[in-house]
């Protein structure tokens, strides 16, 4: 992980169809820092994401990442960043531990034993995804969280679907996370229990 | 994600939609098999006619292929997952690509004597039917796979996908017959295969960037 990354978004306009999700938006984040997007439903918590790791364009601003100017190219920040979405690149027809690997092919299978014990996966490492639940299903997809070194994450209502006991492990990973010099930006409607976080207001 | 990875996942992924696979197979002879019976079943008709209509199955086989290429990618994010992983979009592609024609490729070629064989392909032209194949199908796939692209966040696209590629792959079919007619005239027919091989090279010059564009435009 790096020592210290930092991601500052000025002048931000995105517009999606013929609507202006936000015009003129900027704010800052830095390692070690949870930024919670606050918007109602509409407003472009999730086209943020987007447009922060690259999925779609800006009309106008620009995104620096760690003193670098990834407007045009977001090939350095691609390079540090876990993005999971709404629709989370899961396989339906590949079993958790053919899923987990195609992301994360380097991890060692005692590795992947601990991180689906706790993620409450282990009983269903060769299962198909076709067969797991809402909440499972995102958990395989979160699951990379616990084996990546990126610094930079961006997860979109990453506590969707999720049971109590699979936020409390989220939070706490996050915050783990934050602590060893990561950054992540996260939008959520949940309220966060134990995860200290710097909220961002995006406006329609 | 790493190159390998994907390319073993995209393996694993056909192998368990090997239906697929096997009805693209099934619709294949089954197009093949229905000229003998509908249009003539004498030896001298189908022994001229072979090769086109060898050809033109295979087109509207590999076509229904590669239409959905991409829609269960589209479905489930993983689009989006190519498109943030830091690597090459056009060389997820044409890995996509080669995995898809590879399990395309190789039962199509495994039943064609059999085919041949009910179409009276003379032997001297059964090789060139193969390397026709084998140098005419990238091509296909290639350009296939940007119809596929443009289409992907469309309900119905299968039509829209045949009309737009369609078109381009009348050369490769014009160039693949003939071939297959110059042999049986004893002809020569390396000009033919050049040309099939300068459309295959073209098209993976263009085709996994052409793809790659249209992709980001679908996933956002």
């Amino acid at each position: 992980m790096q020592s210290s990354v930092s991601l500052t978004i000025s002048g931000l306009w995105i517009e999606r169809g013929e609507r202006d999700l936000c015009k003129d938006f900027s704010f800052s984040a830095q390692s070690g820092e949870v930024v919670r997007i606050l918007g109602e439903n509409g407003a472009g918590k999730s086209s943020l994401l987007k447009v922060i790791v690259g999925v779609i364009s800006p009309l106008e601003g620009k995104i620096v990442y760690s003193g670098e100017d990834v407007t045009l190219d977001r090939n350095p920040l691609q390079q540090d960043a876990i993005y999971i979405g709404h629709s989370v690149g899961v396989k339906n027809l590949l079993t958790v531990a053919e899923n987990i690997r195609c992301y994360c092919p380097d991890v060692s299978p005692e590795t992947l034993d601990t991180v689906l014990k706790q993620l409450d996966l282990l009983d269903h490492i060769d299962a198909l995804v076709r067969t797991l639940s809402a909440g499972q299903l995102r958990r395989v997809a979160l699951a990379r969280l616990w084996l990546t070194e990126k610094t930079l994450w961006l997860l979109d209502e990453p506590f969707a679907s999720l049971d109590v006991g699979a936020i409390a492990l989220l939070e706490e990973r996050i915050q783990l996370h934050v602590s060893s010099g990561g950054l992540v930006v996260l939008t959520t409607h949940q309220d966060l229990r134990s995860l200290s976080c710097r909220d961002v207001a995006l406006l329609s | 994600m790493t190159y390998t990875s994907f390319l073993v996942s995209e393996f694993l992924l056909i192998w368990r939609r090997k239906q697929d696979v096997i009805n693209v197979l099934l619709f294949f002879i089954i197009a093949v098999t229905l000229f003998p019976i509908g249009v003539s079943s004498s030896p001298e008709f189908l022994a001229s006619a072979a090769g086109g209509i060898i050809w033109c199955a295979a087109v509207l086989a590999i076509l229904m292929a590669v239409e959905g290429m991409f829609k269960e990618d589209f479905r489930d994010g993983s689009l989006e997952q190519w498109v943030v992983s830091g690597l090459s979009l056009p060389a997820l592609i044409l890995l996509k690509v080669v995995a898809q024609w590879l399990a395309f490729l190789l039962p199509l070629l495994g039943i064609m004597p059999l085919l041949s064989e009910m179409l009276f392909l003379p032997e001297s032209s059964f090789w060139v039917l193969i390397m026709t194949f084998l140098l005419g199908t990238p091509s296909l796939f290639l350009i296939g796979v940007i119809g596929a692209a443009l289409t992907v966040s469309l309900r119905q696209g299968a039509m829209l996908v045949m009309l737009l590629i369609l078109p381009f792959y009348l050369p490769v079919i014009i160039f693949s017959t003939l071939a297959i007619q110059a042999a049986e005239a004893n002809l020569p027919y390396s000009g033919q295969l050049a040309l099939l091989s300068a459309m295959s090279l073209l098209s993976l010059v263009i085709s996994p960037f052409m793809t790659a564009i249209a992709i980001k435009a679908s996933a956002s």
